[in-house]
Formats: structure tokens, C-alpha cells, sequence
């Protein structure tokens, strides 16, 4: 099988590559870049005004299934991802049952295996149930694929235990993802600041943010393990991981592409879609996201996508289920952000595939002579309407329901198959 | 501003839900503390009834405990010769949504034509009247720490009865303002009505985050918090916030911030105290204040049924003007999209 993509615009930043050419696909490789005038393929695509990448690889996402396929399954949102130019996940544990075991880690890659849209490089828990109280067995996990370990929004409160869990990564060179909130002060409902005082809603200040962090960045010193922070929602939060990385600390951290979009003005109304955790902050912090993401403070953007039915969100704020579905919006944020003078693609692309590549411990994708293709190619110009026909996951907590939206997925390719195609 | 100024009107401008008073305008909150007036005259005659809701059904649905409220509600429909139903509702701590959402429709199907909510969640009453049932009048009595603005409008109409004109005035709020749905209502309502001094006294544990940004100043001293103002409310503490670490004891809270003789000597001479009530004696009011000859605590109660008519009959107006303009058929289970 073969494929030929004819006329647009390569951006690898890995490769320092932004050039109109064709690029040729066969028996899922790389086969030739540059003018393919005259190479024929099975596949022939026109893709002049569009954008050819590496694929995206999310570092943060939630798939349900399991004991929650009324919210989506597998096989859907791994396709809603391969819609949004992933072609690799790494899974958040908080699954139910919890990813804490082999035979549930196995369970989930080969439900994903099986619908062929995306590859699993699952996050598994780092204690038992996500408790905080006894270690998982990340060794063995380790060896089932899971590429890093994780407690999700579940804090550990006991520091004895928190330190073995490092103690017991280090041993093994495992990697830590931290979730930096501070549980009993991210007990609100959204972040503390007018609104939420307006609102009469429980707020969540910044410090629960930064606390965690400071804290989970002692233990990474201490023990010298790899830690990534996950969705990273203020400025202080983006000064503490500059200052971490200044100091020469093996640490990486990402922002979901809600909060590098949205703030906390958007939940006025009570607008439930807008109810996530962490909680979106202010205009400050989104700007100083932005230039996290500029200034390489920031490595990586994830889509920290959570799809939930409607009923999870038809209910009075507090008692709506926190989380948003991204992915069907994900491509179009960008563009606005990219529009908006915000970020370029190739940042973008930066922190979607190179970066988040090398933090779940994968060899780059990269548009490069030989290499397995793993490609999206996104039209940065499409105009089309998010609404219950157009959208993929089955989620129904999308925030821009039936706005209309630019640029979209054209193509995603995993290891030279088509994974998805509009 | 949020989304609730235009969702509490009809096309027309006339109310049809009563949410919170952020969003509505002086005009309309004049209208209601006029309305009232009239009905506190009905409430002093030997008969009492006003046809104004004969033939409707107004349902008071508390899923929240509460008797003062409750009660004025429903005697405040049965003056305007409402039919009327009064449900006690424990929320399910396990579905809230869903058992929110099935028991109202199960009352729209009866046709009801006015809901009174008490919810402990801030944004309930708007929830229902955005997305569950926006062809019945909601009126809100009180969700979460969000908004109450029956009683934040009876304490305008007590103010305006007592004092006069909003401008001159200056007004005092003391106490638990991060809990009180109370407060953050008559704070909307003072500015709405033209009042430009509004202190808010208490603790920073009490004290709401960016709370100035309501146009607010904020006093950590009482005393000086109430320095020649006109009004002093004084909010009930939750015996519960000391077991929550928001206060070390009722004894230190009544020595910095409980109301005594003493310290009322430093408001003007006749500035008038108020309360929502319940009071806590010896814990925010000392009895011979919350007696006195200053105090407007049984005026209030008293307000309370004629502005709550006031409000009743304004919105089952509204709510009718509206369903006749949009030949919305009160069986119909559509709903609004969601936002």
C-alpha cells in the first residue's frame, strides 16, 4: 500500500522542516519527501493549503469504557482521538476498575488494539486503587507497557508513603506523572477569584496548585526520579516548574487545551461544559500558559479530554461531573490560538508530537526518510459546525456545541495506515 | 454579570423568574419594593386575600430545611389565593442531578405554574429555570451560598421604609459573608438601588475571595467597619463554622465582631439594626440590641410575606405574558438547549 500526499506544508520542528513538497508512504514508511511529480500511489491526496506533521502523541486522557461505556468506549474515543491527529494516548489509571493491574492494563490496550485507531501507552496507578496507601506493582506494569505512574487527581497525603513510591520509581528509572493539586484545597468547584465569589460557588486558589507542585518537586530532587506535571492551570504554577528546570531538574510538564483556551469567567451562568479540574483560572494565567508553551517552560499540550453522557452534566453546578470532551474541538483551538497571534504551528506541533514524544519515553515521530509513518495532516482553513452529527466522541460535554469552528483533521495516519480520514 | 439578568425577564423586560437581583435594574427593583409597599397596606387590613393568583398552583419545593422561609412563602401564595403545595425534599447525595431533573418534570406534568426553590446548591433555581422547566416561574429562595434575593429585597424594603433614599446611605454588613447568600444579594441590590458606601466587616476566613471586585470595601474592624453608617446587618453565624476552623470560638467572635450597645453607639444615632434571622444571642447580637428600640428584626419578618407577594405576582404575571406569546403549551417536555 502506498500513499502519496501532494502539495503541502511540512512542519517538523524537530527537524527544523517548513516547506510546500510532497511526501510519499509506502509499506507503512517513509518513503520519499520532495517534488513527487510523475510517483503514482494507491492513494492519491491533494493537500495544498494544508499542514503535514508527525502524528500527535496526548499525554493526558481519559477513555472510559470499562464501567463507564454510558460516558464512551474504546473504540470511540480512541477515534475521536485519531480525529484530533493522535495516533498515541497515554492514558490517565483513574479508570474503573482502576489501572492498577495488569490484567486491566492489557484489557484496555487490547480493546484500542482491536478498533486500530490509536496505541495505548498507558499511565498506570501508582498505588493500589489510586488509595495512597500501598504501592503498585510498577515494576511488573512497567513491563506490561505502562509508561509511567500516576496517583490522578488522588492525592497522597502521607509523605512516608509518597516518599517509597519515589523511592521504589527511582529503583527502576520509572517515570512519575503528578496531577499537582492539592486535594483538600482543590475541593471547590472552580478557581477562587470573583466569579466564583459571585457566584457563591467553593473556590479553588492557586496555592493548591502550587503547593502540590513544590511538594512533588522536593521529592523528584530527592530521589532524582523523571517527574511530568500534568495540566498545569496558573502563572505561578508555570514559574515553579521554570525555576525547577533552571536548576537543572529532570522535570516536564503540559497544559490541557482548555485552559490554554478558556477561563473562568466562562462558567458564569452556571455553564456546566466549563466545569473542570483543575479549574480554569484567569486571563492571567491563560496568558502565562501561552508563554510557557512559547518559552519551552511548558513542553507539551494534552487534550485531558473526559467525555461524560448529558445527565452528568444536567444538574446544578456542584453537582455536575467535572471534565470536558476535546478532542472533536481540539484542532479548531488551536487554529484560534494560531489565529490570535498566540502560538504558530510549529510550537504547536512542538508540544503536541516532538515533546510529548520524548516525555512517554517514545522514539520521535519525525518526517524523516525511512521512518514508520505516523502523520496528520490538518486543513487549517475548513469551516464546519461541531454539533451531534459532525462530532466523534460519544461525549456530550463539548463546549463549543454547535459553534462554528476552523480547520479540522483531514488525515491521520498510524504506522502507514490510514487511521482516520474526513 | 451573568447570564441570569436576561433569563429572569421576558422579551417584554417583565419579570418571570426571580433568580438573584444581579442583572435586573433599578427600575425593576423599585417596582418590586412599590409593589411590595402596597401589600404591606393588605397585610394591616382585617382580610387579607388579594385574587391576584386564583386559579394557578405555586409548589414550594425545599430541599433544604428551613420554617421562617418556607412559611412566609406560604402564606405569602395563600394571601394571593394561590393553590399550594409544600414539599420537603432530601437531595440524594448519590444522583442529585437525576432526581432533580425527574422530580420537577413529574410537577410540571401537573401543571404547576410557579416553582419556590430552596436548593443547597448555588445555581439550582437557575439550572431549572434555564434547562428544566423555563415555561414555570421560578422563584429562588435561597441556593447554596449563591444567591436569596427575597430576603436581600425585604431588607431593601425595610431600608427604604426606615431610611429613605439608597444614595446617602451607608451600610454595613458584618459577619460570615464567604457562606451567606444573604450578603452577596444585598450587596447586589444596595448598588443596584444607588447605595455607594457598602462595608462588609469579618475575618478573612469569613471573608470571600476578590469580594472588593463587587464594588465593596471590606473591614477587618468593627468598630471602625461601622463608623457613622446608617444601616448595620449583622449575618447569622453557623455554630458549625468553629468546628470547621473558620473561627477559633463564639467567644472571640462575639468580642471582635458581635453587636453590643457599646459598639452600636458607634453607628449614628439612629442607624437601624437588621437580621435575617435567626439570631444567635450572645454569639453576632446582643439581646438588649437585637430588643432595642434600633432594631427592624420583627419589621423584616413582617416585609418579608408582603415582598414575597410582590414578587409572586409579578412573575406569575410575566411568566403568563410569556407563555401567551409564545403559545408555549405548559405540557409540552421540550426543553431549552443547553448553554
Amino acid at each position: 500500500m502506498s500513499i502519496v500526499i501532494r502539495g503541502a506544508r511540512l512542519i517538523d520542528p524537530s527537524k527544523q522542516l517548513d516547506q510546500v513538497t510532497d511526501l510519499h508512504i509506502k509499506d507503512h514508511y517513509i518513503e520519499a519527501i520532495g517534488d513527487l511529480t510523475g510517483v503514482n500511489a494507491d492513494t492519491e491526496i491533494d493537500a495544498k493549503g494544508m499542514i503535514l506533521s508527525p502524528s500527535f502523541i496526548d499525554l493526558h486522557t481519559c477513555l472510559r469504557d470499562l464501567n463507564q461505556i454510558q460516558k464512551g468506549t474504546i473504540a470511540s474515543e480512541t477515534r475521536a482521538a485519531a480525529s484530533a491527529g493522535f495516533t498515541h494516548l497515554c492514558t490517565s489509571p483513574d479508570t474503573q476498575p482502576c489501572s492498577d493491574a495488569g490484567s486491566v492494563i492489557n484489557m484496555v490496550k487490547n480493546k484500542a488494539a482491536a478498533a486500530g485507531f490509536c496505541d495505548l501507552l498507558p499511565v498506570a496507578a501508582l498505588t493500589k486503587d489510586l488509595k495512597g496507601a500501598q504501592l503498585s506493582n510498577m515494576e511488573s506494569l512497567s513491563g506490561a507497557g505502562c509508561i509511567g505512574f500516576s496517583n490522578a487527581s488522588y492525592d497522597i497525603s502521607n509523605n512516608t508513603v509518597l516518599l517509597r513510591c519515589y523511592e521504589y520509581a527511582a529503583t527502576f528509572g520509572l517515570k512519575v506523572f503528578v496531577q499537582a493539586q492539592d486535594q483538600q484545597l482543590g475541593s471547590g468547584q472552580m478557581h477562587a477569584g470573583p466569579t466564583a465569589t459571585r457566584m457563591g460557588l467553593d473556590g479553588i486558589p492557586v496555592i493548591a496548585e502550587t503547593l502540590a507542585i513544590s511538594r512533588h518537586l522536593q521529592f523528584m530532587q530527592h530521589t532524582g526520579v523523571s517527574g511530568h506535571f500534568n495540566q498545569l492551570t496558573s502563572a505561578a504554577g508555570v514559574a515553579l516548574i521554570r525555576e525547577a528546570k533552571a536548576q537543572g531538574m529532570k522535570v516536564t510538564a503540559d497544559v490541557g487545551i482548555a485552559h490554554l483556551c478558556f477561563t473562568d469567567t466562562a462558567v458564569q451562568g452556571y455553564h456546566s461544559q466549563y466545569h473542570v479540574q483543575p479549574p480554569l483560572r484567569e486571563e492571567s494565567d491563560r496568558k502565562a500558559l501561552l508563554v510557557g508553551i512559547v518559552d519551552g517552560t511548558l513542553d507539551a499540550i494534552c487534550s485531558a479530554h473526559q467525555p461524560h453522557e448529558s445527565a452528568a452534566k444536567c444538574a446544578p453546578f456542584a453537582a455536575t461531573a467535572s471534565g470536558m470532551a476535546t478532542y472533536d474541538m481540539l484542532v479548531p483551538l488551536i487554529q484560534k490560538l494560531v489565529d490570535a497571534g498566540d502560538l504558530t504551528w510549529a510550537l504547536a506541533i512542538q508540544a503536541l508530537s516532538c515533546n510529548s514524544a520524548t516525555i512517554a519515553l517514545r522514539k520521535m515521530t519525525s518526517l524523516t526518510l525511512g521512518e514508520e509513518a505516523n502523520l496528520t495532516l490538518i486543513d487549517p482553513n475548513y469551516h464546519w459546525t461541531l454539533n451531534s452529527s459532525s462530532q466523534l466522541s460519544h461525549g456530550t460535554n463539548q463546549a463549543l456545541a454547535n459553534q462554528q469552528l476552523k480547520a479540522r483533521v483531514k488525515l491521520t495516519i498510524k504506522a502507514g495506515h490510514i487511521s482516520y480520514k474526513v | 454579570m451573568t447570564n441570569s439578568g436576561n433569563l429572569q425577564l421576558t422579551e417584554n423586560g417583565e419579570l418571570r423568574h426571580f433568580l438573584t437581583p444581579e442583572g435586573l435594574d433599578r427600575l425593576m427593583l423599585e417596582r418590586i419594593l412599590d409593589t411590595a409597599d402596597s401589600f404591606v397596606v393588605i397585610g394591616n387590613q382585617e382580610v387579607k386575600k388579594v385574587p391576584l393568583l386564583r386559579g394557578r398552583t405555586v409548589v414550594n419545593l425545599f430541599f433544604e430545611n428551613s420554617t421562617r422561609t418556607r412559611s412566609t412563602f406560604e402564606l405569602a401564595a395563600k394571601r394571593l389565593s394561590a393553590d399550594v403545595l409544600t414539599l420537603d425534599i432530601k437531595t440524594s447525595a448519590t444522583s442529585k442531578g437525576e432526581s432533580l431533573l425527574d422530580t420537577l418534570q413529574n410537577l410540571r406534568a401537573m401543571h404547576s405554574d410557579m416553582f419556590v426553590v430552596r436548593h443547597s446548591d448555588s445555581g439550582a433555581a437557575h439550572f431549572i429555570a434555564s434547562q428544566v422547566t423555563p415555561d414555570v416561574a421560578i422563584i429562588n429562595a435561597g441556593d447554596g451560598r449563591h444567591a436569596h434575593p427575597t430576603q436581600a429585597m425585604l431588607d431593601m424594603l425595610t431600608i427604604r421604609r426606615h431610611k429613605g433614599k439608597f444614595e446617602s446611605l451607608s451600610v454595613a454588613i458584618v459577619g460570615d459573608i464567604l457562606h451567606s447568600r444573604v450578603a452577596r444579594d444585598q450587596v447586589h441590590a444596595l448598588k443596584i438601588l444607588g447605595c455607594s458606601d457598602i462595608r462588609l466587616v469579618g475575618p478573612n476566613t469569613l471573608m470571600p475571595q476578590a469580594i472588593t471586585s463587587m464594588g465593596v470595601t471590606t473591614h477587618k474592624n468593627m468598630d471602625s467597619g461601622i463608623d457613622g453608617v446608617d444601616v448595620v446587618i449583622m449575618l447569622r453565624l453557623q455554630t458549625e463554622r468553629m468546628d470547621s476552623a473558620f473561627l477559633p470560638s463564639a467567644g472571640e467572635y462575639f468580642r471582635l465582631y458581635g453587636l453590643t450597645t457599646e459598639r452600636l453607639a458607634q453607628a449614628k444615632p439612629d442607624a437601624i439594626v437588621m437580621h435575617p434571622g435567626p439570631i444567635n444571642r450572645g454569639i453576632e447580637i446582643e439581646s438588649a440590641v437585637a430588643d432595642g428600640p434600633q432594631s427592624m428584626i420583627l419589621h423584616q419578618v413582617g416585609y418579608g410575606i408582603a415582598l414575597r407577594m410582590a414578587v409572586m405576582s409579578m412573575a406569575m404575571s410575566g411568566q403568563m405574558q410569556q407563555r401567551h406569546a409564545k403559545a408555549v403549551n405548559p405540557l409540552s417536555l421540550e426543553r431549552e438547549p443547553q448553554p
